[in-house]
């Protein structure tokens, strides 16, 4: 059959036009203005003067800033990893399960995925609240001393990071098993006929058919946990945000709390810019790693 | 139902439809933030305003979340014409508000229209919504922080003077022998304090540097002088009470005063708003003795943090306020501080003097016994960077969690203090 380009071109243009204008309403152009006020000295509303890389520079000594840096890094080494991990395991071993019960468990894992950021913290907070939190009358009881786990500088981020799992799990969980259930019968039968061990199954044929899941779980991991802002504001509700602070923290400290939306928007270009440096990098050494192993 | 009756409700249905329409009832578009025992109070007050008002006025009010996320949408709704017609203003705020352009000045021909003048309110209050010469708000009330206290748990320690108030108010040495002995007495935290809010904090921690006649501000320099010493030793005297066991450690805002009313800690400082919490309570018979003083004098001289709360009309972009719904807004505002003897049940003392001249409310308790620290209070720096959760709030409040519960040396976080408020 004979096509006609220009009225495909057409069609195509038209299915294409609406997402085209909402993403460069709601994209592009605060993208590009977000670069912009990123070099003048504008208030929370409002222009300001033009001030060069003067607000860069300022990032450079900025101690509250380098700390947000490092404790980003930390955050997405305590999340990405370990969570990527516990998703694969919690799938292997519902994978095994059958029928209802499976889906069951499933929904048990995938239950706190479904809940508000604001709900999670609440949870959270009757549990592990330093005076009143169920845990630590469980602490007492036992005679260990109470931790204030979301007040003190050394367990704020590791608990943080111990909720962000338990609530992010459960969409991980359900890629690997979609990605499990892709995997076909057969080669598992074959497998069994030549004897094979669970281990070297695992090694040899699901760890490698899962490849593609576990980089994508991994990606989106990565990305999100990046950009951590949610848990870590409300946990550290007049606490001490100064020790918790995380990048997207620390544009909002400086946008609404201290209404300098020019440093603001400096940082909030340095983040933009690491996200996409660090997520193309992560994808090209996962390629790469694929590709050796082929 | 029959017909007649049908058609006599459709009659008067339409008839107040078009009463209400031929005089053009105003809708007054109302935003605050006061969520506590206070906030039950005030809508109270807006449904007395309105059945006053029926026809005429009514108050379309809305609570929003107190601090950041109050100003920030004050401040990008007023930008874009979507801003309430009066709201609730902390006068800490206003020169912040002012140098951002979002509010309206309130002329004397307002004031005289609202049948109010300078002299009806204290000259600090006044000067604290005045920038320039210029006044931006009314305030409504002074709301400073007090000492409540256990009258049973003082009792049983000793320390419960015969006036019925807590001995050891005059300085560090005597407080904390006071603290002491609630200690010894067995009571498990003798000051319940907001350890875990470095807002909250703030203003115990003010009201001390100030008792050393210290400032934050002098002239456009942060801590100047020999003021980072005495920040320095509020924070020390703080942080002693929590190592020696006398003041409860990583405690949030909820769990202090649920700390004190459950009779675990013996004393707290908190703002005069959680009276009506303990009213309410001693009324449902819930709760001890209860007594709220002035706050202890630590250092050389008393004084108390203290900001007020008033009513600003903001500057609607775009959205001029018409000379109706702005003389609607001020009978409103008028009304409010006419009436605020009702207020100041919420702890709060009015800031309209013919209110707190009455003897109605020279009677008033707690508020009677702690209304002399009126003499004693100082409010927040007058700077755009100051304000309850504004910038130097910010900044000052993330240095007092790790301090007050032992984390951080007092000399390390005042040095951080300083350099981050003079780089803001």
């Amino acid at each position: 059959m004979l096509r006609n380009f220009r009225t495909e071109r057409l069609v195509a243009l038209v299915l294409v036009a609406p997402f085209l204008a909402v993403y460069l309403l709601a994209f592009v152009y605060p993208t590009v203005q977000m670069f912009r006020i990123s070099f003048t000295d504008a208030p929370l509303i409002g222009a300001g003067r033009w001030v060069g890389l003067d607000n860069y520079l300022r990032l450079d000594n900025d101690p509250i800033f380098r700390r947000a840096v490092w404790n980003t890094a930390y955050f997405v080494l305590m999340t990405v990893v370990p969570g990527t991990l516990i998703a694969l395991l919690i799938a292997l071993g519902v994978s095994r399960l059958k029928g209802r019960f499976q889906a069951l468990v499933l929904a048990l894992f995938f239950l706190p995925y479904i809940l508000p950021v604001s709900v999670v913290y609440l949870i959270w907070d009757w549990t592990l609240n330093f005076q009143f939190g169920i845990a630590m009358h469980v602490l007492d009881w036992l005679g260990i001393p109470r931790v204030p786990v979301f007040k003190s500088r050394v367990w704020f981020l590791p608990a943080v990071a111990g909720v962000t799992i338990w609530w992010t799990a459960g969409f991980s969980i359900l890629l690997f098993l979609a990605g499990l259930r892709s995997i076909p019968a057969e080669i598992y039968e074959a497998a069994a006929l030549d004897s094979s061990t669970r281990w070297t199954t695992f090694r040899r044929i699901t760890w490698p058919l899962l490849w593609p899941i576990t980089s994508l779980v991994f990606t989106i991991q990565l990305i999100l946990q990046l950009k951590i802002f949610d848990q870590v504001y409300l946990f550290s509700i007049g606490g001490r945000p100064n020790d918790n602070m995380v990048l997207v923290y620390y544009v909002f400290q400086k946008a609404f709390q201290q209404n300098q939306g020019g440093r603001a928007a400096a940082v909030a270009v340095t983040l933009f810019v690491l996200v996409v440096v660090v997520s193309v990098l992560q994808f090209q050494l996962l390629r790469f790693a694929e590709r050796r192993r082929r | 139902m029959n017909v007649r009756r049908m058609m006599a409700i459709a009659v008067v249905a339409a008839g107040g439809f078009w009463s209400a329409a031929a005089q053009a009832e105003e809708t007054v578009i109302w935003w605050d933030f006061l969520g506590g025992g206070d906030g039950v109070r005030m809508k109270q007050m807006i449904a007395d305003f309105n059945t006053a008002h029926a026809g005429k006025i009514k108050i379309d009010a809305t609570t929003l979340e107190w601090g950041t996320p109050f100003y920030t949408k004050v401040q990008t709704s007023a930008a874009v014409g979507e801003a309430p017609d009066v709201m609730t203003y902390h006068a800490s705020r206003i020169p912040l508000a002012v140098s951002q352009d979002i509010l309206e000045e309130i002329t004397a021909d307002d004031m005289s229209k609202m049948g109010l003048s300078a002299s009806d309110f204290a000259q600090t209050t006044m000067d604290a919504v005045t920038v320039d010469g210029k006044q931006y708000a009314v305030p409504l009330d002074t709301h400073p922080i007090v000492l409540y206290y256990n009258r049973d748990l003082l009792k049983k320690a000793g320390v419960l003077g015969s006036d019925g108030r807590p001995v050891g108010m005059g300085n560090k040495e005597e407080f904390t022998a006071t603290l002491k002995k609630l200690k010894d007495a067995g009571v498990e935290f003798p000051l319940g304090s907001v350890t875990a809010d470095g807002n909250f904090m703030y203003r115990t921690i003010y009201s001390l540097v100030c008792q050393q006649g210290g400032e934050l501000l002098t002239g456009n320099e942060f801590l100047a002088g020999d003021n980072p010493e005495k920040l320095e030793k509020a924070l020390t005297v703080l942080q002693g009470w929590t190592k020696a066991g006398l003041q409860s450690t990583y405690t949030d805002y909820p769990a202090t005063v649920a700390l004190f009313t459950s009779g675990k800690a013996a004393m707290m400082i908190n703002g005069v708003w959680e009276v009506p919490t303990m009213t309410d309570l001693a009324k449902q018979g819930k709760l001890f003795d209860w007594g709220a003083v002035e706050i202890p004098v630590i250092f050389d001289k008393p004084c108390t943090y203290a900001d007020s709360h008033s009513f600003a009309i903001p500057k609607n972009k775009g959205k001029e306020i018409s000379p109706e719904k702005r003389a609607a807004v001020l009978e409103v505002i008028s009304w409010m501080d006419k009436h605020s003897l009702f207020w100041a049940t919420a702890g709060h003392i009015p800031a309209y003097k013919p209110v707190t001249g009455t003897a109605e409310y020279k009677a008033m308790e707690p508020n009677a016994t702690y209304s002399t620290l009126t003499a004693n209070m100082i409010f927040d720096p007058k700077s755009p960077k100051a304000g309850v959760a504004g910038p130097i709030f910010d900044i000052m409040s993330n240095y007092f969690v790790p301090t007050l519960n032992g984390e951080m040396a007092p000399a390390e976080a005042v040095k951080s203090i300083k350099e981050e408020l003079n780089s803001m």
